[in-house]
């Protein structure tokens, strides 16, 4: 299928949905949240069948997350980016592990860095970082340079260690 | 603070005359954290040759004497760096590379990379440069070297001597309790 077709075909089903084309190779869908699963199995059905990663941005200002997935297909060579963005205060989504068994690592990953919880998706221990207690290190309003010198010290030059 | 400064623990008598001969055959540790494992092979092979020296890498670190912190250190590299600093047997030393391990160098506001790897573990001598060069690293090794004869490089005895203040800030680091950052209410 042409690129043109399968835009065609994701207007048809889903007409709220917003599609940017950036070349003849890739484009992006942006989609309603309760839309999100429905559209993703259709698009895992019409020949996108590798999830290649699950991403998150957080819009601090309009106080959204937007959840990037990352599409490709081998049978059209198309690479799409299924967007949607969801509220900032007690962000929750619907998992997608059911389309995709990789899912399961990339939800835990984005839970880990954004807090962003994955209802039925049950297995999130820790997965990248060391015994972490603090909010989620990814998040905008996340002072990493204060947290660093909080934890690991700063350089004082007239200290002997 | 620490107990004990470096002077009070300076080798002297019969350890000089065993420096003597150990600085003449440093096995170093095969194990790289950061950028700085690049600039080992050049380092180790025909270019710049290391073993001229009387310098080989060695696999386990049962029979390392040195240990490279080549780069930046992650607190999930961290621990396993002291696992492997404390299998190692005496005398030990440590040399750690480029500006990371010193002050953060560019990782300075990083959430999951230390700034001060010696405040950990004791080093003993710093090689600058964001990588150094093959050159340095060989500059570095004769001093350690020239260090090691004078009885002046004794981190291992440091290690042991101020041991509770060594594993207070490890401890700082790997087995926090509670969050850093206070919340705004």
């Amino acid at each position: 299928m042409e690129q043109r077709e399968i835009i065609l075909k994701i207007k048809e089903n889903f007409s709220k949905s917003e599609v940017k084309v950036f070349d003849e190779k890739q484009f992006s869908v942006f989609a309603d949240k309760d839309d999100i699963v429905r559209i993703l199995s259709f698009m895992q059905m019409i020949g996108f069948q590798q999830l290649a990663i699950i991403s998150a941005v957080d819009w601090i200002d309009e106080k959204k997350f937007e959840l990037v997935y990352n599409l490709f297909s081998y049978t059209h060579i198309q690479q799409v980016l299924v967007k949607t963005k969801i509220e900032r205060d007690n962000p929750k989504i619907q998992s997608v592990m059911n389309l995709w068994e990789v899912a399961q690592m990339y939800e835990r990953d984005v839970h880990e860095f954004f807090g962003i919880e994955f209802s039925g998706n049950d297995d999130m221990r820790p997965l990248i970082l060391h015994n972490w207690k603090d909010k989620p290190p990814m998040r905008k309003d996340f002072d990493s340079l204060k947290y660093s010198n909080e934890i690991y010290g700063t350089f004082k030059k007239s200290e002997e260690v | 603070m620490l107990l004990t400064s470096t002077n009070e623990i300076k080798d002297n008598g019969m350890e000089r005359i065993l420096n003597f001969f150990r600085k003449k055959s440093l096995w170093m540790l095969h194990y790289c954290t950061g950028c700085g494992a690049v600039e080992l092979p050049p380092t180790m092979t025909s270019r710049w040759d290391m073993e001229r020296f009387g310098m080989g890498p060695m696999a386990t670190p049962r029979q390392a004497d040195l240990l490279l912190i080549t780069g930046y250190l992650s607190v999930k590299s961290l621990k396993r760096v002291i696992y492997t600093y404390e299998q190692m047997q005496e005398p030990k030393w440590v040399i750690a590379f480029g500006s990371c391990p010193i002050n953060g160098g560019i990782y300075y506001d990083s959430y999951s990379v230390i700034n001060r790897l010696a405040l950990y573990m004791p080093v003993d001598l710093s090689i600058e440069g964001c990588m150094p060069r093959p050159e340095a690293i060989i500059d570095g090794f004769t001093k350690l070297m020239k260090a090691i004869e004078k009885g002046e490089a004794v981190g291992y005895k440091k290690y042991r001597e101020n041991y509770e203040w060594y594993k207070a800030n490890q401890r700082n680091v790997l087995e926090r309790t509670s969050a850093v950052l206070k919340e705004e209410a």
